[in-house]
């Protein structure tokens, strides 16, 4: 008896926050999966570095290296979005299932009761 | 705060705990059955009608429940400080009763895997504890007591098996002996729970995901198919978590960070000694450089640390032209990627010309002085002096930070990080003393490298000589025999045993009398083989004192023979070829320049007997030079590397005052009658400083030889020519008295019986030459010679014996 109230204050207690814990975690994992701080850093920066720093040389040789980067950087942009997008996308479906998860483990403890009350109340499918 | 002493069995955490240790495997899989059994089954029945089929669904939330809480909860209850069983591993705690006896304990320590850690690595078993333990339940409190007293003192998060294990051990009343008879002191047991509990952390971060960026890290900087082809990225191999266990080198790592985090020159050159951690700490800076979560400048963060492979470089590009511009490629590709760093490991391979090397500095001095590429070099010191003495501008362009060698507990520390990888490969367990050991012989005989690199290099050879799968102390002293061909153990195999006991008897098989200088040494020895002596000191010191012939190199020949077993094991040093100051450089010289210097002869063979052959005309500075060899056993060579001579038998000859002993002898007087005047005249003489004399351990003066002892002398030589003739069967027999004739004819008073082997040579050996060419013998013939052919034999030399020898 003692150790079934134990169970229960450890369920409702740290149990609990070692779930959110344990989701807060996998989300982590996840927002580093997808580079969303370093994405939103530099969501309009050149692609793959096309050239380091100043260019020196013609005016025409300039003009070209600036429309390249120009070209880079919104190719960069359009990879970058689409990242975040499915990035946000997977983060928003985990963020649902953790709190849905949350939810139900509290009500875990509950369930032989409900399973009771419907029996006793004839539900079927 | 402290814990009381105090254990409750009955506690609720206690009670956890043996929850915990029997809901095993078994029941974990009744469990996930139950869960299952009851929603597949509660929900046919619901779906056919059935509304029981609720209770069942309902049900199967217990099952999951108990498996949550036995996952996250029993395992490891949450500690409770004030008392005993608040702070006990779950794990021992579980296996224990309300009332533990010591043994209860005892049993429960050694079948958890921190108790089983002791066992494997130590050698400390759960037989060996049930022995020391008692079976009342009043003795226990004393064993909580000094467990927590362990506990704080390791600083370890729980009483675990391992901590119980030594507390059981320190329980002990005479627990000092039963761990010498182990060949371990208290201290060791100590490091024993520091090293469980650092693998126990390692493995608890190595299940930690790692943080490195995510799948866009690099999005921002550029392609580098170069760099792919002619370097290694590091920072794709990191991953194995790197633990700079090295204070010097935390410092070193935090310089790293701090010189390439900031806006100087953007180089490095990491300075140390091969072996002392150059490239390990290159591999751990890569590995915090690509860790999210470390606090680190942001301008290095997530960079790429490559090292460049000088080898496939220069095969790829035929001439100097080619391989400078294929380098400028690579490194203008690395500039404009933006987050590499280079790394030149061994940067002397592109500052000098050699083989597999080529002299880039005009290349490179540039880019390093203009500090934009972010480059790391690392180099040992003399090569780094060596490239600052031709160009001085290159070493004024870079940022110096020295890497320096590991002390002895750091190098434990790294080994026991390092041995598990190799255990993993080679499928062996190293023990404890495996690693002190390691450390003790590394130290001491291999050279060429720097700790820890040389310790663990001996480490890993050791694993080929594991026993049962286990490396033991006995391995690595095996490992060190096999690949220095030394001796290191203790005398144990009855041969030896056996031979050390006769000594004195087995010298004398090739040596005639000369009884005093035999025992002096052969005590030395005995002492030396059964580890009664000062090891910070070589086996033992002689000065041999006499006239020339009469046996002092052969007693040196004899130990060499008998003690390492073989005459090769004698090095010697001839020193009235050192009679000028300058000539203490050729003593202590390289290997790789004059291979005959005394220091490259120790260091490849450092047991051996050393015999510095008449001492007496070496020069004085030469003399002060070896007096430090004598009194620490040590000799620093030219590259200032420590040779140990600890492992060697010393003995100096001189014929100083040869004639005095003869003209003692000659008036009668006995050898231990003069010996101290002798040596005070030596003094007095001043032909030896009395602070050089008092350094050897045993100064031993050799009589001249009398007439039946060179009868005995020729005997033996006789015995050898037997020995040499004894494959085409033919023995030879030579008449008392013509070995007479030989003793007069080979005796010099000045020469002692050197001159000896040159008439039996002549007389015996050509004799039986001529005989056999003549074919007046066959096989199983035995030579009869008498004084008469003997005569005609010597007489047909027309020189004399002695003629042409120098005088």
């Amino acid at each position: 008896m003692l150790l079934a109230l134990e169970l229960l204050r450890w369920w409702y207690g740290d149990g609990w926050r070692k779930r959110a814990q344990l989701a807060g975690h996998r989300l982590d994992g996840t927002i580093d999966y997808f580079s969303i701080g370093l994405l939103l850093k530099t969501l309009f920066s050149p692609f793959r570095q096309i050239s380091a720093g100043r260019v020196d040389g013609p005016i025409g040789v300039q003009l070209r290296a600036m429309v390249d980067k120009i070209f880079s950087r919104i190719i960069g942009a359009v990879v970058r979005l689409l990242i975040l997008l499915v990035g946000g996308v997977t983060i928003g479906v985990q963020v649902l299932l953790s709190v849905l998860l949350l939810i139900g483990w509290g009500i875990v403890p509950v369930l032989p009761l409900l399973g009771a009350v419907l029996a006793l109340a004839g539900v079927t499918l | 705060m402290e814990t009381p002493v105090t254990y409750d069995g009955a506690s609720v955490r206690a009670a956890k705990a043996r929850l915990g240790a029997r809901l095993g495997g078994t029941w974990r899989l009744i469990f996930l059955l139950l869960i299952f059994v009851c929603i597949a089954s509660g929900a046919a029945l619901v779906v056919g009608g059935v509304a029981l089929g609720w209770v069942l669904v309902g049900l199967a939330a217990l099952p999951l429940m108990a498996l949550e809480w036995d996952k996250y909860e029993l395992t490891e209850p949450r500690q409770v400080v004030g008392s005993v069983d608040g702070v006990l591993a779950s794990d021992v705690l579980g296996k224990l009763g309300e009332h533990p006896t010591p043994q209860d304990v005892a049993r429960a320590s050694a079948s958890v895997p921190s108790g089983q850690f002791f066992a494997l690595r130590y050698g400390i078993t759960s037989g060996f504890l049930l022995n020391i333990t008692s079976d009342q339940p009043a003795d226990t409190a004393a064993l909580w007591e000094h467990a927590l007293e362990i506990k704080e003192l390791t600083n370890s998060p729980s009483l675990s098996g391992a901590v119980l294990v030594v507390a059981i051990i320190r329980n002990f009343a005479d627990y000092e002996s039963l761990l010498a008879h182990m060949q371990l002191d208290y201290e060791d047991l100590l490091a024993g729970i520091r090293w469980y509990n650092h693998l126990k952390r390692l493995i608890d971060t190595s299940k930690q995901p790692r943080r490195t960026g995510g799948i866009a890290r690099d999005f921002s900087f550029g392609y580098i198919p170069l760099l792919r082809r002619f370097g290694q990225n590091l920072s794709e191999s990191a991953g194995s978590r790197i633990v700079v266990e090295v204070d010097s080198h935390l410092k070193a790592l935090d310089q790293l960070l701090e010189t390439f985090g900031s806006g100087g020159r953007q180089n490095v050159a990491l300075i140390g000694e091969a072996g002392a951690g150059k490239t390990t700490l290159v591999h751990a800076f890569a590995e915090r450089i690509l860790d999210a979560k470390a606090s680190i400048p942001e301008s290095l963060k997530f960079r790429q640390v490559f090292i460049l492979d000088s080898a496939s470089l220069i095969a790829a590009a035929p001439g100097r032209g080619e391989l400078e511009g294929l380098i400028m490629q690579v490194l203008g590709e690395a500039y404009s990627a933006k987050n590499i760093i280079i790394c030149l490991d061994n940067a002397q391979l592109f500052f000098e010309e050699g083989v597999g090397s080529v002299d880039l500095t005009n290349l490179l001095l540039p880019i390093l002085e203009a500090g934009n590429l972010r480059i790391i070099l690392t180099m040992d010191e003399q090569r780094y002096l060596q490239i600052g003495q031709r160009n001085p501008s290159l070493i004024n362009a870079l940022n110096r930070i020295s890497v320096a060698p590991s002390g002895r507990d750091e190098t434990i520390a790294v080994m026991q990080d390092q041995l598990i990888f190799t255990e993993y490969q080679r499928k062996v367990t190293y023990m404890y003393q495996s690693l002190a050991e390691a450390y003790r012989l590394s130290e001491r005989y291999v050279h060429d490298l720097a700790m820890p690199g040389r310790a663990l290099k001996l480490l890993e050879s050791a694993a080929s000589y594991s026993e049962d799968g286990f490396v033991t102390g006995n391995s690595v002293q095996q490992a060190i025999e096999q690949t220095m061909d030394i001796k290191v153990g203790v005398a144990s195999s009855e041969d030896e045993r056996e031979k050390l006991l006769n000594l004195e008897d087995h010298i004398h098989e090739r040596m005639i009398n000369q009884v005093h200088a035999v025992r002096v040494v052969s005590d030395a020895l005995r002492r030396a083989r059964a580890g009664v002596r000062n090891q910070n000191r070589p086996i033992g010191t002689f000065l041999f004192l006499g006239p020339t012939g009469v046996g002092k190199t052969e007693l040196s020949k004899a130990l060499a023979d008998v003690y390492f077993g073989g005459e090769d094991r004698m090095i010697r040093l001839d020193l009235n070829e050192y009679v000028r100051p300058e000539d203490v450089s050729r003593l202590i010289a390289d290997g790789a320049d004059d291979p005959a210097s005394l220091t490259a002869q120790v260091m490849k063979q450092p047991f051996s007997v050393v015999l510095l052959d008449e001492i007496e005309k070496a020069h004085p500075q030469v003399l002060t030079t070896l007096l430090q060899l004598l009194d620490e056993g040590i000799l620093r060579d030219i590259k200032n590397r420590e040779v140990s001579f600890r492992d060697a038998i010393i003995i100096a000859t001189s014929n100083a005052g040869a004639d005095r002993i003869r003209e003692y002898i000659e008036r009668g007087y006995k050898l231990e009658q003069f010996e101290q005047r002798f040596i005070d005249e030596l003094i007095s003489s001043n032909q030896f400083r009395p602070e050089f004399l008092n350094r050897f351990d045993e100064i031993t003066i050799f009589r001249p030889l009398e007439k039946p002892e060179l009868i005995q002398v020729i005997d033996l030589m006789l015995s050898g020519i037997n020995k040499q003739m004894a494959l085409q069967k033919i023995s030879v027999n030579v008449a008392l008295d013509a070995k007479e004739f030989l003793v007069d004819k080979g005796y010099d008073p000045r020469l002692g019986a050197r001159p000896m082997r040159r008439v039996v040579q002549r007389a015996v050996e050509n004799l039986v030459a001529k005989q056999m060419l003549a074919g007046t013998v066959a096989p199983g013939t035995v030579i009869e010679i008498t004084r008469d052919q003997v005569v005609a034999m010597l007489g047909e030399t027309t020189t004399p014996a002695t003629a042409d020898l120098p005088l």
